[in-house]
């Protein structure tokens, strides 16, 4: 007999819901997790008496309790979490913000249908049919890959509506570079536009006490600092694994959360890792800010999505930092959250991770503050000049991400090429997370949840 | 278990899989699904539920017979006559 009826590789959120709903139902589970702490890209660290939250800047997928269909609360069911001791924040509100336009959202998409109404009066019609087809449209069948700029284009026709549409869906969840899935758009367009961002009450660490508590209470055992060296198969099985320690651990099965190519690297699977490695990484910038030096008429928003130049370029840029278009975030405004002061601010821009990976350490520290410069005068034309007076500021790079999480060349959003039905050449081994595609807090919870009801209950 | 404990132990596993389950004016002949707005992987967690519970394996082309709250109590009667 095995010693685990499943082991799962990775303790982030898809892998701990994954465990959840294995250990539930009474299945002899284990997690290993390389790192001392969960929650992979969406963890968290101390500096200076600070949490600081590593990657969550908003959860997407917003659903008043009661809404039994929505994915949010389907996630809480099959977890047995209580959405009713589950206390949301929604945003304040959020821009889309291009040269000589800007749209305005919120969790109502009547907000942004009168934004699009005065801003582009020749669309809005286009747009409200548009919404309703995407509502509609099953993102989940696995069909070939369709163009959502070729659908954006036919439905609206008005490519800078287009691209203001498009910067926040892709820069939340796009692994592609120029042009996104359908699906994919369609699961973003969702998650952010029909549903939209809250944060829960706490932290992230607090989200992943709770999971790990769930998981814990249903028996469900996890190694932390456990990196694992290698998954031991044969032609058509997969035995257990092998940490890096050299212990060996067998299972019945395995669910590997560390994207395709890090899979395939453990398993020795033989696929082209240049195709499923993701080119779209970022630099984010965490400043601590006197609320004084802000513009109030900006800055009491959730989420801005700038661009500065007439159309969007979502690619990897050919320096180590674009910072034309990015994000600001501040995640301390939600409603019914007191403003702080400092405020934190985020600023996310993309990256190219080749230029940060050539660097010797101590040029890679100049670079940081370098493009936390280019990127502070950037940001200024929307948010006014904020860097003066920084209380407190970090950066991470394409390299942090890399180190921290399993996501090769720093890819946040993983392959470009994903595996929805999460099967690998082995029978017993299946994919979950990023890579499978789906994409956010709830969604990757529910890309775990999905690969064990689909293959690992029956 | 008799025909209403069995029909009791249902109802109690689909409150324990969702919490805001509302069991008044519930017909025992039409499907649970749209009655209580639940879906197939809440389905699932009902089969899943017997298993744990009964060490019942409940093959999946036979998750039809689960679907109203009678026909429930019609399949598991003989498979729950000795628990």
């Amino acid at each position: 007999m095995a010693d685990y009826q499943l082991i799962i590789i990775g303790g982030g959120l898809s892998g701990l819901a994954a465990g959840i709903r294995s250990a539930r139902f009474g299945q002899k589970t284990l997690i290993v997790e390389q790192h001392h702490l969960p929650g992979g890209l969406n963890s968290y660290y101390f500096r200076q008496g600070y949490l600081l939250e590593t990657g969550l800047h908003a959860m997407t997928n917003f659903a008043p309790r009661g809404e039994k269909h929505a994915p949010l609360n389907r996630l809480f069911r099959q977890l047995k979490l209580s959405r009713k001791k589950f206390i949301t924040h929604e945003q304040l509100g959020s821009e889309v913000i291009f040269p000589g336009a800007v749209l305005k959202f919120s969790n109502d998409l009547n907000l942004l249908s009168e934004e699009v109404a005065r801003t582009f009066p020749a669309a809005i019609d286009r747009f409200q049919a548009m919404a309703k087809e995407i509502a509609a449209y099953d993102p989940f069948a696995e069909v070939p890959w369709q163009s959502a700029r070729k659908f954006l284009s036919s439905r609206l026709a008005d490519p800078l509506l287009e691209d203001m549409l498009l910067l926040p869906l892709m820069v939340y969840g796009n692994a592609e570079e120029h042009d996104m899935d359908l699906g994919q758009f369609a699961i973003m367009f969702r998650a952010l536009f029909l549903e939209g961002f809250f944060r829960p009450e706490g932290t992230i660490k607090d989200l992943l006490d709770m999971l790990l508590g769930q998981y814990e209470k249903f028996g469900g055992e996890i190694r932390f600092r456990a990196p694992v060296k290698k998954i031991i198969c044969d032609n058509e099985r997969v035995q257990g694994i092998q940490l890096q320690s050299g212990e060996e651990i067998t299972a019945d099965a395995v669910l590997s959360t560390v994207g395709i190519p890090g899979t395939a690297y453990l398993s020795g699977w033989p696929l082209d890792f240049k195709n499923y490695t993701g080119r779209m990484s970022f630099m984010e910038t965490i400043s601590m800010v006197p609320a004084a030096n802000l513009q109030q008429e900006r800055t009491r928003r959730t989420i801005l999505f700038y661009n500065l130049k007439e159309k969007l370029t979502y690619k990897r840029p050919d320096t180590p930092i674009d910072p034309s278009w990015g994000v600001i975030c501040f995640p301390d405004n939600f409603q019914g959250l007191e403003q702080k002061d400092p405020v934190q601010a985020r600023v996310t821009n993309a990256a190219n991770y080749d230029l940060w990976q050539q660097q010797d350490p101590a040029r890679y520290k100049r670079l940081k503050e370098e493009c936390g410069q280019l990127s502070a005068a950037a940001v200024g034309k929307i948010i006014g000049n904020y860097r003066q007076d920084v209380v407190y500021q970090d950066s991470f790079t394409p390299m942090t991400i890399e180190r921290f999480t399993a996501k090769p060349e720093g890819a946040v959003y993983g392959s470009p090429i994903k595996i929805k039905s999460g099967k690998t050449p082995w029978q017993n081994l299946f994919i979950a997370g990023t890579d499978q595609g789906y994409l956010g807090i709830v969604g990757s919870m529910l890309s775990g949840v999905t690969i064990v009801n689909q293959h690992l209950l029956k | 278990m008799t025909r209403d404990e069995i029909k009791d132990m249902i109802l109690e596993i689909i409150e324990d899989i969702d919490e805001d389950a509302e069991f008044d004016g519930l017909d025992a002949d039409k499907p649970l699904r749209d009655q209580l707005d639940l879906d197939s992987m809440d389905f699932l967690d009902i089969v899943m539920e017997l298993r744990k519970r009964y060490k019942l394996q409940i093959p999946e082309e036979e998750y039809p017979e689960l679907a109203t709250l009678a026909s429930c109590v019609n399949y598991l009667e003989p498979k729950l006559k000795e628990v």
